[in-house]
């Protein structure tokens, strides 16, 4: 079925492409409207139109419409949109993908705009703007980031009567405390598992890992891939002894019982993950809370990745977007989202302040923060999504027990390598 | 192969009048996508900047692709196993639903229920039977004091895929073989049993001729069903970034346009999809021709 509907999304964005040349410019003075559009769930629409509408009585002659969609269809949707020209004006950007959109020239270059409001960027987190930077300027601003941070469950741990983790953990410490976590039943059978974290992106455990081993992801100007090298390894050899030796952490088929989340399903004492965890978490029937990612030999690691929003090359109310972009960094849009509660503000004040140190969850929101100071950036690269799956796929055999971990890396780094060959 | 009624003078108006939706939907649908297929898969394009002539480039690569050729090796294999499962097992529930017994209403529609029902939901369910720790069929295993078997595991995923995608299929090969069924006249079998034809017999040698038709007709639409087959795969082997432990070539066709900025080669694998099942039709034609018996 959903190769028909391709070949129809297909069609349908031809005859767009047709329609699209018919559109007249909207007059420059007077009330506009633009439209905005964004992955996210129902709560995250709700704030949204919130600040949407703050920002209407702020600037009463610019009207935002905002489209929510979810993750994958929010993709599928933009690229339609987008080899049709007729983009919305403002949409959101994960910043792994930046690359792969800005170098096909579809978005607009905003440095002529950042550059008339030298004071715009004041306040903000000097590293969730570094991913936006190109050579000639910025062509997407942060609206919020995420670092990753270990997240364990109280209760796994006072019954265990395991002291909590600490700021100065290694990842022997995680190791040590894992496997004191698992609890086997009497028939055998794994009742609860000290770990789990998930490995086929890079961002939940595999990079901060790595940069903690002393190894890296890829090299600086992206051409080759370093997940295999000596440094990299032995933190891959980390998961895969706990995983199969220890067997405090659960193989993929096994998470995969537990809806992929065993941490949320109780059955996991201690995970990796990001802010946007939280709301779903606060739910959960079990006391928790979050601690710094662990020290490797090379020291203390963790990954800073942001979203953001991007204006579209074809959009016919640039200046308007812009302002609203800029409204997206003010105080009172960035402590909406603080309250949202998904992810970390990028203004530095509201991030700082009770709006986001004082949420709902009660937990250590400040964690988030200073894991800053030891952040690596997520990569930022053209072909970013084809790469990542290249080591995804390439490896996804290791976390079954299905497949030997070197030659399988071997093999995922070649492919790997081939996709950065074929995308420059 | 003319069979049937051949429509005549007014009628001829209302086959037209009543065809004509479809074929308007047919020349500006699935036309237009066909031949803007057969384009794209010449260029290279990235949806996002205007597509380039590539030549054969598309076409080269998917004899390198391995991703490509192992997953076209596993829409082989779930053919193969999937398109007898389908015939034999639905064969065998209409013959039993073909009888008048009270409550066959019900039967009936509990074997169609899973075509009318969410794959996504009946999808998650499978997932509960399947599982290794905490499903039902361990579970059972386990009390017979059997070993536990990881069924979504790699080596036993394409199998349970297949039983799950039968499973879904049974309901509308039943319909089409009850048809078939219904309309073999009764006094075939009663005097075949005046006879002295025992049951076995009387399907082997009165059935099953004559609901040939059906089963060439079944053949067709499982194969290509199975070579279009998705939802259920997906949901019951997906890993991150829409790939899959069982990739099917239809994942290929999906990442590669919607992932991975390579809308050419995207196309180029449905032209290549297409390609195959032509090539099976033009085979099940030539069988038909032979095999299949018209009244």
């Amino acid at each position: 079925m959903k190769y028909r509907l391709l070949v129809f999304v297909m069609i349908v964005s031809l005859v767009l492409t047709a329609c699209g040349g018919a559109k007249t410019p909207a007059a420059s003075s007077g009330p506009v409207t633009i439209s905005m559009m964004m992955w996210g769930d129902p709560a995250e629409l709700e704030v949204w139109n919130q600040i949407v509408a703050d920002f209407h009585q702020a600037t009463p002659n610019i009207t935002v419409k905002v489209e929510v969609s979810d993750w994958d269809s929010y993709w599928t949707k933009l690229k339609t949109l987008l080899s049709a020209e007729t983009p919305p004006d403002v949409f959101a950007m994960d910043a792994p993908l930046y690359l792969d959109y800005q170098s096909r020239g579809v978005l607009l270059n905003l440095q002529p705009y950042l550059d008339k409001n030298p004071d715009m960027l004041k306040g903000v987190y000097p590293q969730t703007l570094e991913a936006y930077k190109t050579p000639d300027g910025m062509y997407g601003l942060p609206r919020d980031f995420q670092t990753i941070v270990l997240f364990y469950n109280k209760d796994m741990f006072d019954a265990a009567g395991v002291a909590y983790p600490t700021a100065d953990w290694t990842y022997d410490d995680l190791r040590e405390a894992a496997k004191k976590l698992t609890v086997v039943g009497s028939d055998g059978k794994t009742t609860q598992y000290g770990f789990y974290s998930d490995l086929w992106d890079m961002e939940l455990i595999w990079s901060e890992a790595l940069w903690a081993y002393g190894g890296d992801v890829i090299n600086a100007d992206h051409t080759k891939t370093l997940v295999g090298d000596a440094k990299a390894r032995e933190a891959w050899q980390l998961f895969h002894d706990m995983m199969f030796e220890d067997k405090s952490w659960p193989d993929s088929n096994t998470a995969g019982e537990y809806g992929g989340d065993p941490f949320l399903a109780g059955v996991a004492a201690m995970t990796t993950i990001g802010h946007w965890a939280v709301p779903g978490y606060a739910d959960a029937k079990f006391k928790w809370d979050v601690a710094p990612m662990p020290k490797g030999p090379a020291g203390q690691a963790t990954s800073v990745n942001s979203a953001g929003f991007v204006v579209g090359k074809a959009s016919k109310n640039p200046d308007a977007s812009f302002e609203f972009l800029k409204y997206v960094l003010s105080e009172p849009a960035q402590k909406r989202l603080a309250e949202l509660g998904f992810a970390c503000p990028v203004l530095q004040s509201v991030a700082e302040s009770d709006a986001f140190l004082k949420q709902k969850t009660q937990i250590d929101q400040k964690v988030f923060l200073d894991s800053l100071a030891f952040a690596h950036m997520k990569p930022v690269f053209k072909g970013y999504d084809e790469w990542s799956s290249a080591i995804g796929d390439g490896m996804a055999g290791i976390w079954t027990g299905e497949a030997e971990l070197d030659p399988t890396l071997d093999e995922a780094v070649k492919a790997a390598d081939d996709v950065l060959a074929s995308s420059k | 192969m003319e069979y049937g009624l051949k429509p005549l003078g007014r009628e001829k108006f209302w086959l037209w009048a009543l065809l004509t939706p479809t074929f308007i939907g047919l020349i500006f649908g699935a036309l237009g996508s066909v031949i803007a297929t057969v384009l794209l898969s010449f260029a290279e394009w990235d949806l996002l900047t205007p597509p380039t002539w590539a030549g054969i480039a598309n076409y080269v690569e998917l004899f390198k692709d391995e991703k490509l050729l192992r997953s076209l090796t596993n829409t082989i294999k779930f053919t193969v196993l999937y398109v007898p499962g389908v015939v034999i097992i639905s064969l065998f529930v209409a013959v039993l639903m073909n009888r008048r017994i009270r409550g066959i209403g019900l039967f009936r529609t509990a074997y169609f229920l899973p075509a009318v029902t969410s794959a996504v939901a009946t999808a998650l369910v499978w997932n509960m039977i399947y599982g290794k720790d905490t499903g039902i069929l361990n579970f059972i295993l386990e009390r017979l004091g059997l070993q536990p078997v990881c069924w979504l595991c790699t080596n036993n995923a394409m199998y349970a895929v297949v039983i799950v995608n039968i499973w879904g299929a049974i309901g509308e090969g039943m319909i089409i073989f009850l048809a078939g069924l219904t309309a073999i006249p009764h006094e075939y079998h009663e005097a075949a049993a005046i006879d002295g034809a025992n049951g076995f017999q009387q399907f082997f040698r009165i059935t099953l001729p004559l609901i040939t038709p059906s089963i060439f007709f079944q053949t067709l639409i499982s194969t290509i069903n199975a070579f279009q087959a998705y939802d259920y795969i997906y949901m019951l082997t997906r890993r991150g970034g829409g790939d899959s432990s069982v990739p099917v070539v239809v994942f290929s066709i999906y990442r590669n346009a919607w992932n991975f900025f390579n809308y050419g080669g995207a196309s180029a694998q449905a032209i290549e999809l297409t390609v195959i099942v032509a090539a099976l039709m033009a085979f099940y034609l030539w069988l038909e021709r032979r095999y299949v018996v018209y009244e």
